[in-house]
């Protein structure tokens, strides 16, 4: 931590405390917030007419949170969203958790009960201050009007610095009402302390001496914005290299020496280059157990460096020979070794890639999801953003989209909420209005956030959803297959309402297909419409996604289509 | 697996509930509590901690700890108490 100037907030006349929270954002250069009126919050939506704020109006909490998440995604700056106190604080756990799990820099701002009511089981109140303590970078109640400014400023520098991570505010309504003229403010600013140049030593010598080595990265790339020095590390190099879900597109997804997303739903050369490996080196990545399978047979041959931007990561789940924390690019551009011997490695690896590449022959006419994806993205080009649910056809994306920088793959990735992928297209789109913003959805997932296509229509934002409807919640329906002995329990969606109607009863244009023929119009028709839309996809509710790692087995395990 | 934590940290609102629950969660039990406030204002908790499995680690721990915002200062012994 470095010490940094203070900015002073002129000590003029009393400031309402709903007048300095909106300055304190507009301070911060927040343009946009996604919110939900109610009774403690009343002050700052008072206030928030009139400002320069502009305030996104979803339909239900989660979806605020959800949206904020995918805005901090996006631009790297923390995503606000705003909940009265009780049921609508609560509303916004979902969405905080899914910012936690995955590192996404956000501030939640709560309405409280006034502070006099507070422990006394006011109407409304609850401690959502203790009930998201486990699932915040940190958090603050405020207790003094004239503390706000300060207060604020804490936040967002804690929510986008070092590991970023969602920090929330619960304001009592009492100081937003009250009047107080602010305290001085003073941050001290973040920086990674410099990396020990004798573990760069340590490093750079084992990479000179490998003759197999990988290179696994994952969401700290994007989090560190180190795509740049990842992609001159691995080109130096010449090493193959394996995403996290996370991580895909911080190497080009279709560059010859990247092999793919590893894991259980990654690609067998990914996998496979990871057994064999002689030397690991995990960068922005946590050896989360879908990517490693079975942990004590991870790479079971390799010699790991680890390099994080949060030290606490190091060593937390497999012993490092070298960890090494700080700023990502500086650590990767002082690793200037290259390998002597790996060459023979290197093309093993790209032979193996090309022996195990996807294939997109399915029988029959139906439309072969996959397929659908891989043309959808090629056809959208590398500046669309993509935003997925959770299930099987988030796993779809991941495998067979095309990604060339991580900021276009929205998924959640360590939480897995269903119902990310509308309020993520909404919170993508008002980060950036001109991009092309497809949601890949399920009819599992769309139903638990299919409230929002209200706020789309309402903000008119041309968002592109593909719905992917096999009429079951798939991916359970697939391990109930696989791992239960096709005992199938609860996950027939066959009732499903018929969602073009749906979409166009929220003034949304919708079409269904279910022949493949169809598809290239459809890809073309969604591409072309500038306004929201719906595109409803039929596909055979028995497909599944492959190849797979089942449960609690090693990575080399895994399971293949029956061809 | 047993050892003691000490951590030196800012009495701000919820930090020790902060601690306690991130040593809960992380896979320790709390066996011993004491705390105490220095006179700079910090206050300093001494937790006896044990081990819920064998893969907990309190290097580990202690790295989460020190990671939370209130937090000045971490030590682990392992194996000491009770
Ligand atoms: C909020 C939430 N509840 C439950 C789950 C467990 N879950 C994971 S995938 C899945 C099925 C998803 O179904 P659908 O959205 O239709 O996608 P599909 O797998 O069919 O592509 C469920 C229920 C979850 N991830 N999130």
């Amino acid at each position: 931590m470095a010490a940094h100037a203070p900015s002073t907030v002129p000590d003029t006349a009393p400031v309402s405390g709903a007048r300095l929270v909106v300055e304190a954002l507009e301070r911060e250069g927040v343009r946009t917030v996604f919110g939900y009126p109610g009774g403690a919050i009343m002050p700052l939506y008072d206030a928030l007419t009139g400002s320069g704020l502009r305030h996104i109006l979803v339909r239900h909490e989660q979806a605020a949170a959800l949206a904020a998440d995918a805005y901090g995604r996006v631009t790297g700056e923390p995503g606000v969203c705003i909940a009265t106190s009780g049921p609508g604080a609560t509303n916004l756990v979902t969405g905080i958790a899914n910012a936690y799990m995955d590192s996404v820099p956000m501030v939640a701002i709560t309405g409280q009960v006034a502070t006099s009511l507070i422990g006394t089981d006011a109407f409304q109140e609850v401690d959502i201050f203790g009930i998201t303590l486990p699932i915040v970078k940190h958090s603050f109640v405020i207790r003094s009007t004239a503390e706000i400014p300060q207060v604020f400023a804490q936040a967002f520098e804690l929510a986008r610095s070092g590991r970023p991570g969602p920090v929330l505010i619960d304001l009592p309504k009492d100081m937003g009402v009250g009047a107080a003229v602010p305290n001085p403010v003073s941050v001290e600013r973040f920086a990674h302390p410099e990396a020990d140049p004798q573990l760069i030593a340590a490093a750079n010598a084992l990479i000179a001496e490998a003759r197999a080595p990988v290179l696994y990265f994952g969401g700290g790339i994007a989090i560190a914005r180190a795509e740049r020095a990842l992609r001159d590390f691995a080109a130096r190099t010449g090493m193959p290299s394996v995403a996290t879900l996370k991580g895909l597109g911080g190497i080009p997804t279709d560059h010859p020496d990247f092999l793919g997303m590893l894991g259980m739903h990654g690609m067998r050369a990914a996998n496979m280059a990871i057994d064999k490996c002689d030397l690991l080196i995990c960068v922005g990545a946590r050896f989360d157990d879908r990517a490693t399978g079975k942990l004590d047979t991870f790479a079971p041959g390799a010699t790991v460096i680890h390099i994080d931007g949060d030290p606490a990561e190091i060593g937390k789940l497999r012993r490092a020979a070298v960890g090494i924390s700080g700023d990502i690019s500086k650590i990767l551009d002082a690793l200037d070794a290259r390998p002597a011997h790996s060459e023979h490695w290197a093309a093993l690896c790209r032979r193996q890639k090309a022996m195990w590449a996807m294939s997109y022959d399915a029988p029959g006419s139906g439309i072969y999801a996959p397929a659908l994806l891989k043309d959808l993205s090629e056809a959208a080009g590398d500046d669309a953003v993509f935003t997925c649910d959770v299930g099987q056809h988030q796993m779809w994306v991941a495998q067979h989209c095309r990604f060339s920088r991580p900021q276009a793959h929205l998924t959640s990735a360590g939480l897995g909420t269903m119902g990310y992928g509308v309020p993520a297209g909404i919170g993508a789109l008002i980060a950036d209005p001109d991009a092309t913003v497809i949601t890949i959805s399920g009819d599992g997932s769309i139903m638990m956030n299919v409230q929002e296509l209200a706020t789309l229509r309402r903000y008119r934002l041309p968002l592109k959803i593909v719905l992917i409807d096999n009429s079951q919640l798939g991916m359970v329906r697939q391990w109930q297959e696989l791992f239960f002995e096709e005992n199938f329990s609860e996950i027939d969606l066959s009732d499903n309402p018929d969602f073009a109607d749906l979409a166009q009863a929220f003034g949304i244009e919708a079409f269904t297909i279910d022949h493949r023929d169809e598809v290239p119009a459809a890809i073309e028709r969604l591409l072309a419409t500038n306004g929201p839309i719906l595109c409803h996809v039929r596909i055979d509710p028995r497909a599944n996604v492959w190849p797979l790692v089942p449960p609690n087995s090693s990575n080399v395990q895994m399971l293949e289509k029956a061809k | 697996m047993t050892g003691q934590l000490t951590i030196d940290f800012d009495l701000h609102e919820g930090a020790v509930l902060r601690v306690l629950g991130l040593v809960e969660r992380r896979g320790f039990e709390v066996r011993g509590i004491r705390m105490t406030e220095a006179a700079d204002g910090r206050g300093a908790l001494a937790l006896d901690v044990r081990a819920r499995d064998a893969s907990r680690s309190l290097d580990t721990v202690a790295g989460q700890l020190q990671r939370l915002h209130d937090v000045r200062n971490v030590t682990c012994i392992q194996g000491v108490a009770q």
